[in-house]
């Protein structure tokens, strides 16, 4: 994943050398704010101040951000949709059968998209800043997590290209025989289950032999050394700081400078 | 291998990597789901219960405690990997999801392998996020047979797919002779072989 980011890395910042569970601690709390924040001017800001944050922190190049914007917008569009059509409200603007679009439920259905922007955007920064390895070796040295669930996680990583490809070899297996089976075999839900089972079936054995493998060579959860070291620092508190401050000059923003006269989605 | 009680490293190697490989199909998933979306009428819950199949195909598999809270944690972590997106509320969900099918599990002593446990671990996991969404989707906002519709399509979701189908796979699965080497061998898949 490292490898693939690199390309379109231009540049690093404090965000790569903070630490992974700084990062996934924060956005839980960052979920809970957008959840209880009701103001959609507030949550407008802070959608925005992340977006920046994203573009500034996370170095990659700014034409590959602009197709994940593109991509985010469609997706928060579709998943405001059931608010947007059939949310209460009294201000009618569009009513067609039992599609019921009022003022109310427009801005209701925005502010939806917008939370869901906002985590989004947090969670780009954290992806185009965090190297997978870390989180394990974070979880095990920091938090104690058992080597054998760490190691089992980045074992299976490695084994995601293989299932990878074994699905595109059934699938180019799958070509060359169509004319000799019936079609229930490759589509529908024979189709389907019949791909999960190779894939399945032959994952189970893989990790059955790796895991012989390593107890054979005795992988135990006892003390261990670590290749990589990670630690919490000051780029933690500076990560932290910066995530309290956008959140209040978001509050101070939406309130102080409201774009529309509404305060309230509910 | 010693028939030990808890989760050796091979047990976890391979409910993470049964996670894994569902992590696949939920990437390709959300692009079924997404297509269902537009319309506001929550036909895409009808697919959802798709995103709790780990977990019951892991259990029925391994049989062992916190091996349903595991696969789909994997499988949740696996698909932030694959789609390369960090999604925090995925995450959450993933556990909550696997939690309430691990209490379902429980309850049977992770014993039973009959298709109604897995329906059951299936509408269980249905349920357990709806106050979330509730409260993230501002759902009481919303015209109250649209509210019923998303609920009723989630929970058939949830029997249908984690439920009926996961038990499929575990049937098919079992006739590849796969399992023979996994899981609580005691009470075992080995029937015939």
């Amino acid at each position: 994943m490292t490898v693939m980011l690199e390309h379109i890395k231009k540049y690093y910042t404090f965000v790569d050398k903070t630490n992974p569970l700084t990062k996934i601690l924060i956005g839980l709390l960052l979920f809970l704010l957008v959840v209880l924040m009701h103001n959609p001017n507030q949550l407008f800001y802070l959608a925005m101040i992340m977006l920046v944050a994203l573009v500034v922190l996370s170095g990659i190049q700014l034409r590959y951000l602009l197709v994940m914007l593109a991509l985010f917008l469609v997706f928060g569009a579709f998943s405001a949709m059931y608010m947007v059509f059939y949310g209460a409200g009294t201000t009618t603007l569009f009513r067609f059968g039992l599609i019921h679009i009022t003022e109310e439920s427009l801005i209701r259905g925005i502010h939806i998209m917008m939370r869901g922007l906002t985590l989004s955007f947090f969670g780009a920064l954290v992806i185009f800043t965090t190297k997978l390895t870390d989180v394990f070796y974070s979880l095990m040295i920091q938090l104690r997590l058992k080597p054998k669930f760490a190691y089992s996680f980045m074992a299976a990583i490695r084994m995601v290209p293989i299932i990878a490809g074994e699905y595109m070899m059934l699938r180019q297996a799958r070509k060359v025989r169509k004319p000799l089976i019936h079609k229930r075999h490759i589509s529908g839900l024979k189709g389907f289950i019949t791909t999960v089972i190779t894939l399945l079936s032959q994952s189970i054995r893989r990790a059955y032999r790796l895991g012989v493998a390593m107890e054979a060579k005795q992988f135990d959860d006892g003390p261990r050394t670590y290749y990589y070291q990670t630690s919490f620092s000051k780029y933690d508190v500076l990560f932290v700081e910066m995530v309290i401050v956008i959140a209040f000059v978001s509050f101070f923003l939406g309130t102080e400078f409201s774009l529309i006269n509404v305060t309230d989605a509910r | 291998m010693a028939q030990r009680k808890g989760l050796t490293l091979t047990d976890v190697l391979i409910t993470v990597v049964i996670g894994f490989v569902f992590a696949v199909i939920y990437s390709l998933w959300g692009a079924v789901y997404t297509v269902l979306q537009p319309l506001g009428l929550h036909l895409n819950e009808l697919v959802y219960g798709m995103w709790f199949i780990a977990a019951v195909v892991a259990y029925l598999i391994l049989r062992k405690p916190g091996v349903a809270l595991l696969a789909e944690f994997a499988a949740g972590a696996g698909e932030t990997i694959v789609t390369l997106q960090f999604d925090v509320i995925l995450i959450v969900y993933a556990l909550l999801q696997g939690l309430a099918c691990e209490i379902i599990f429980a309850a049977f002593k992770y014993e039973s392998t009959k298709m109604m446990t897995a329906v059951y671990a299936g509408i269980a996991a249905a349920l357990i996020t709806l106050p979330i969404d509730w409260f993230y989707g501002y759902l009481a906002e919303v015209a109250v047979w649209n509210i019923v519709l998303m609920f009723s399509l989630r929970i058939i979701s949830g029997a249908l797919i984690a439920g009926v189908l996961a038990h499929l796979i575990y049937q098919a699965l079992k006739e590849t002779g796969v399992l023979k080497f996994v899981g609580r061998r005691k009470l075992s898949h080995d029937e015939g072989l």
